[in-house]
């Protein structure tokens, strides 16, 4: 049966017609192409599809889209603006914490909703909170130190978000003055 | 998914109850964190969901008349572990629902929800059980209540009437103030099922305390081991190891990927004797 | 050439922007119109004849536009050994082996059609374990296995169930044994474990109308992809098109050919259209592939001062219904199979058998750990029998320059020295004998080596060019699947040619109509194979550079220098950017020369020899060995059997660290695989039904973040390897080789429980340590005095 719902995603008001067995995540995915949110099991068990529903992280593989009706729905495309970082994401790759990066999404999305809750979280709070997000690259080590010092730079007043470090550079990359042959 | 399945989100009891009267294959939705995983297996197939959230009465944590806690079927188990009266009260519930799943999965997962699906793993159950927690329930026949004791009728089955659905799950004023403590074992530290689960909880400032003992996966259902408890209230704390005894022959358990029956049935009296243990260590510093 | 720019330094991934938005599209991400989707009919048998299968009732399902069944696909693929085809024809060989699949415009309608695809099946007996698979009698799992196509390395035995057997045979074995003081025997086991890539696999298809096949893959390999999907539908490598895009990690079971057949041949009954496979994680588990599961029976005979002087290795492996890739790892733990240890008189054998389970294949490490798990807890076993420390064992017996391995070949100077890397991890975890010991708490060292496995002739290319405003574009096709290739490319490029990293671009998505050849991404070979190929191509770009820039500035090519972006001549003190000289420089005339810079290089390993067949004899089997060791400290729960592993370090002689923060993750990430394989992780196969019973993440654990030890460190020995590109070698698969023995050997250390059968478990280590309770409670009774250290079983002296 199908229904039609509105939703608020990353700001912007959508309205979609879903069957109701569909899930937010496969609405987001392709009803939305919104693929950073990513599937990587479909039984809640990984974290790959995380996004913050009415700011709560959650498995979008275990909500139906029909249940969002109404909701506000933040999606790792949502934490960058007009191309500039979130810095969690910054911290992600000051840290190497990324290596295949499918699972990168969904960890930085629950790493969001923990620095809401907790702005200095200890190493073991850090275990915790994001204990539903599998990685199966890094070995969690770097993901650790990327979040706390994410934290730190946000207690600093970091909070807004940064230019990604190819667009500062680029253009003072190559010299610009030309010294021509006689 | 089937293409006519359909979804409703009432918002009073009433206009539940009667849309399930009309769904006789309906099935109620709260966090859904078990149902849509059943329903994608083809475990479970409802016709129709009825989705509780949008219900407020259901979502709501409030102190009752008696000076118990009234905790809405609806209110996610997140925030059940982080409300000021369930930690000041009821620690040990808190404790345990902090082990279910993991953060994220909390923000959708409830207390009715966990207990109606009926996992002789489920955590938090045993501290319903421990706590003398009474389930609320509503039919179209009217409301009742039934304690914890008699909830479950097996892996996966409750007393729950077909139709039926819970509004709250009470805890009485006469269990706060336990201390103890939820201990569990598992595969891997994080998110994953208890191998085993035995809840330790000794009444604060009665003389002589109550106990209680609580075991998860051990057994068809989550359970009371009531005559270690009766052990420990008679003999104290010295009697440990024969309560653990009694406590390893309460347990049913099966062998399963987590593991076996005998590894289970001793964890049980190891558990059991930590947990006294534990007691008294944190009641002398 | 000036001080390192690029190489060495914590360069952040170039990659890494388009992962932490979001960007970065995978296979899935990619959006086709009109999109098929595909289920797969899969046997539910381990074993069984096919007697028909019936796809018409199917064929006419609604939304069903094909279905493709066994025997319209008659050709068998496999990269070493062609014993498969795209779906089951007369014969299934595990549960979950493909037998037909049906496309339709949504899942839903391929589900139902799948279902309406009637197959009859007559079982047949089942083998699952190899000891049964060897035996005399055995239904063999490949009865044509005598007609099968393979390369000249490999040896099946017709008319069994062997698929590959190496023997290594060096000095005198028997003879050594005779003379030992002491010998040792013991067996260990390796379950079959999944790699569990965070992104399943998928592929999607389409035929074009003329006929041009076109693959969008997850894939390790688009390359060996392209050559297997010619082979397996008799195609022109001309006639078909690979894209990888990003992959969400493979670990090696993403090499080779997977999913892309079924997509193709359903692709082809329906042109024009896309055709998408998509295995969920349960069939992820099982459907696709697993690390092969192995026996390992090890005996030693050391002389009286310690040093090892025969030793036997006997690997059993089980390698699953095919063997087309897990040959070779038969193969790679055949020729390693003496570790970093020097063995004078070695007998090896190293045997696949097939059998009716999950299919065996790649996995980081290629055999490694499985054997490490038996050769590393043998040399601790010994070690402690002896009453020798087991560092100063390992140091007594240890490979280095000068010595010879189980092949004969005699290591170089530029071998890497394993030595450092014990003393460094044995020195980081305190390992000292002396050390205080505390009850139930207890610290092990294991070694690990590893050679690229794979052809000789393995190559990788590729082509730099540049875009108009002097952007360094490098085209490569190894995969960056997290490893960090495509940052390590630009770190190369970037340091040879002087110019700004953030300048570089490397196009690390192949297409195989496009980009530069490339064999696979497997076995720690792309930094150094395509390093190598970057600096070639550097140093012929710099050549059209410095030419062009001499006839514009009317100087000998000699005398400029390419430095930061810049050509200049240091007498005359003029210069001239690249951006004008890139497409060609101009004259204030107007008139032009030189024209768009670009070149292509190749790398191939150099003098390389095959193994002698029957004894497995060369001087050089493999390109290039990486060393290293990990030691940990654990402590473990007397009552509960719980093991806690408190803190890993791990070192490796890696040539040149290219990129610090990379090769930290590699180790961290190879540690804590290794912790999953070590103490949580098995597919379990019901023995009755051929069902993996544990085939979702709810039931297969793999390490969370709470798992993670408190303290993991990473330190890097620098022995340049002479082939190596700024004397870089392999280290990806190696980080999660030792991990398991080395907790392994903690916990016997801790209290003196052997577990000789991965994964270390806590229930295993409680019944392990219950065990020994009642043998020392019993002798105790026995003699009458108080328990002594703890015993060790197997000693056959």
């Amino acid at each position: 049966m199908r229904k039609t719902i509105t939703l608020e995603v990353n700001g912007a008001s959508e309205t979609a017609e879903v069957e109701v067995g569909t899930t937010l995540l496969r609405l987001l995915r392709d009803g939305l192409d919104l693929t950073g949110t990513k599937e990587g099991c479909n039984e809640g068990e990984c974290g790959s599809c995380m996004v913050l529903l009415d700011g709560r992280p959650v498995n979008a593989c275990l909500v139906l889209a029909v249940e969002a009706d109404g909701a506000r729905v933040t999606t790792v495309e949502g934490l960058s603006r007009d191309g500039l970082l979130h810095p969690l994401q910054r911290a992600f790759l000051a840290h190497a914490a990324v290596q295949c990066g499918f699972c990168t999404p969904g960890m930085i999305v629950s790493a969001v909703a923990l620095l809401r809750d907790d702005p200095d979280p200890s190493e073991d709070a850090v275990r915790r909170a994001l204990s539903g997000n599998l990685c199966r690259c890094t070995g969690y080590r770097q993901i650790v130190d990327a979040v706390r010092a994410a934290a730190a730079a946000l207690r600093a007043g970091e909070g807004a978000p940064e230019p990604p470090r190819r667009a500062e550079t680029r253009p003072t990359a190559l010299p610009v003055r030309e010294e021509v042959p006689a | 998914m089937p293409s006519d399945l359909d979804y409703r989100s009432p918002s009073t009891v009433d206009h539940a109850l009667a849309l399930m009267s009309e769904a006789p294959g309906g099935a109620f939705l709260l966090g859904g964190t078990d149902l849509l995983p059943q329903m994608r297996t083809g475990r479970r197939a409802p016709s129709v969901l009825v989705d509780l959230k949008r219900i407020a009465e259901l979502r709501e944590i409030r102190e009752t008349a008696d000076g118990g806690l009234s905790i809405g079927a609806a209110v996610p188990l997140a925030d059940v572990e982080t409300h000021p009266l369930v930690r000041a009260r009821y620690a040990l519930l808190a404790e345990c629902v902090s082990t279910v799943g993991a953060w994220p999965l909390r923000q959708r997962a409830t207390l009715a929800g966990n207990i109606c699906n009926a996992s002789p793993a489920a955590d938090t159950a045993v501290a319903l059980l421990a706590f003398d927690a009474v389930v609320g329930a509503v039919s179209s026949e009217g409301r009742r209540t039934l304690p914890m004791s008699r909830f479950f009728t097996g892996p996966g089955r409750t007393a729950l009437r077909p139709g039926e659905l819970v509004t709250d799950v009470v805890l009485p004023a006469t269990s706060r103030g336990f201390a103890g403590s939820y201990l569990r074992l598992s595969r891997r530290k994080g998110m994953d099922l208890a191998t085993v689960g035995v809840l330790v909880g000794r009444s604060d400032g009665e003389l002589p305390p109550r106990y209680r003992i609580a075991l998860a996966a051990v057994a068809p259902t989550p359970i009371r081991a009531v005559a270690a408890e009766e052990l420990l209230e008679a003999r104290g704390p010295k009697a440990a190891a024969e309560a653990a005894e009694l406590a390893m022959d309460a347990c049913a358990p099966i062998t399963d990927l987590r593991g076996s029956a005998e590894y289970r049935r001793e964890m049980v009296g190891v558990l059991v004797r930590r947990g006294v243990a534990m007691l008294e260590r944190k009641a002398r510093p | 050439m000036s001080a390192p720019r690029a190489v060495g330094r914590e360069v952040e991934r170039v990659d890494g922007v388009e992962k932490v938005t979001g960007a970065a599209r995978y296979t899935a991400d990619l959006k086709f119109p009109r999109l098929l989707h595909v289920a797969v009919v899969r046997s539910p048998h381990p074993h069984a004849r096919v007697l028909g299968v019936r796809t018409e009732r199917a064929a006419r399902a609604a939304g069903v536009r094909a279905v493709a069944s066994g025997r319209d696909f008659p050709l068998h693929t496999g990269i070493y050994l062609k014993d498969q085809t795209v779906f089951a024809t007369d014969r299934v060989r595990f549960v979950g082996d493909p037998v037909a699949a049906v496309a339709a415009e949504t899942p839903e309608e391929a589900a139902a059609g799948a279902a309406l695809v009637e197959v009859d099946y007559e079982p047949l007996r089942p083998i699952f374990d190899v000891e049964e698979g060897i035996a005399d009698g055995a239904p063999l799992v490949h009865p044509d296995l005598g007609r099968y196509e393979v390369v000249p390395w490999i040896q099946p035995k017709a008319g069994t169930n062997v698929c590959n057997h190496l023997k290594i045979r060096k000095g005198d074995y028997e003879g050594a044994l005779r003379r030992s003081s002491r010998v040792f025997e013991n067996v260990f086991r390796v379950p079959q474990v999944q790699h569990v890539p965070l992104e399943p696999h998928v592929s999607v298809a389409r035929v074009d109308l003329a006929g041009k096949v076109e693959v969008h893959t997850s894939a390790q390999s688009p390359f060996t992809v392209r050559h297997l999907l010619c082979a397996c539908f008799g195609l022109s490598h001309g006639d078909v098109r690979v894209h990888v895009p990003y992959v969400g990690g493979g670990f090696g079971g993403k090499a080779g050919i997977n999913l892309e057949p079924i997509a193709v041949a359903l692709a082809k009954r329906c042109p024009g259209r896309w055709v998408r496979v998509m295995v969920d994680r349960h069939e992820e588990f099982f459907a696709t592939v697993v690390r092969q599961g192995l026996t390992a029976t090890l005996v030693t005979g050391v002389d009286r001062h310690g040093k090892v002087q025969a030793q036997k290795m006997h690997y059993l492996w089980n390698c699953g219904a095919y063997g087309g890739y897990g040959v070779n790892i038969v193969r790679a733990a055949g020729y390693t199979c003496g570790g970093a240890y020097e063995f004078p008189n070695v007998w090896g054998d190293s045997i696949g058998v097939y059998t009716n389970r999950p299919v065996g294949s790649a996995y980081r490490g290629f055999g490694m750990q499985e054997i490490h798990w038996a050769l590393e807890q043998q040399m601790d076993f010994v070690a402690c029998e002896l009453g020798i420390d087991p560092v100063e064992f390992r140091l007594l017996n240890a490979l280095g320059a000068g010595k010879a391995t189980v092949t004969g070949q005699v290591l170089d100077e530029d071998a890497g020295r394993v030595d450092l890397c014990i003393r460094k991890v044995a020195a980081e975890v305190g390992m000292d004998p002396a050390r205080q010991r505390r009850p139930y708490s207890g610290k092990g060292i294991a070694c690990a080596v590893k050679a690229p496995a794979m052809p000789n002739d393995a190559a990788s290319s590729v082509v730099m060019k540049f875009a108009e405003d002097a952007t360094l574009e490098v085209l490569i096709s190894g995969i960056d699947y997290g490893q960090g290739l495509m940052t390590v490319a630009a770190q190369f490029a970037a340091e040879a040619l002087d110019v700004p990293v953030e300048t570089v671009r490397v196009r690390g998505c192949p297409d195989t109509d496009l980009s530069p050849y490339d064999w696979q991404t497997v076995a720690s070979r792309q930094t150094w194979a395509t390093g190598n190929a970057i600096l070639r191509a550097a140093e012929e770009i710099r050549r059209q550079l410095l030419a062009t820039a001499a006839e514009a500035l009317g100087v000998p090519p000699g005398e400029l220098a390419l430095a930061r972006g810049t050509v200049a001549h240091a007498a005359s003190g003029r210069s001239i950017p690249l951006a004008r000289l890139v497409m060609g420089y101009q004259f204030p005339d107007g008139h032009a020369i030189g024209g768009p810079v670009s070149a292509s290089a190749s790398y191939l390993p150099e003098g390389l020899l095959f193994l002698d067949p029957e004894t497995s004899q060369s001087a050089k089997p493999v390109a290039k060995w990486t060393f290293g060791a990990q030691a940990v400290e654990v402590s473990v729960d007397r009552e509960t059997g719980q093991v806690t592993v408190e803190k890993v370090s791990a070192c490796y002689d890696v040539g040149h660290v290219i990129n610090p923060g990379l090769i930290r993750g590699q180790t961290y990430g190879g540690i804590v695989q290794g912790l999953g394989t070590g103490t949580m992780e098995e597919l379990i196969v019901d023995t009755t039904t051929g069902r993996a019973v544990n085939a979702s993440l709810m039931d297969y654990k793999i390490p969370s973040f709470e798992d993670v030890p408190a303290v993991l460190t990473a330190e890097f020995v620098e022995t340049p390897q002479r082939d190596g590109p700024m004397g870089a070698r392999g280290i990806g698969e190696h980080t999660m080789i030792p991990t398991p023995a080395a907790i392994a050997n903690a916990l016997f250390d801790a209290c003196g429980v052997r577990i000789h059968d991965l994964p270390i478990t806590a229930e295993k280590v409680w019944r392990a340590l219950r065990e020994k309770e009642r043998g020392e409670r019993e002798r105790a009774g026995a003699a009458g005095v108080p328990a002594a250290a703890p015993a060790a079983s197997g000693a056959i002296a």
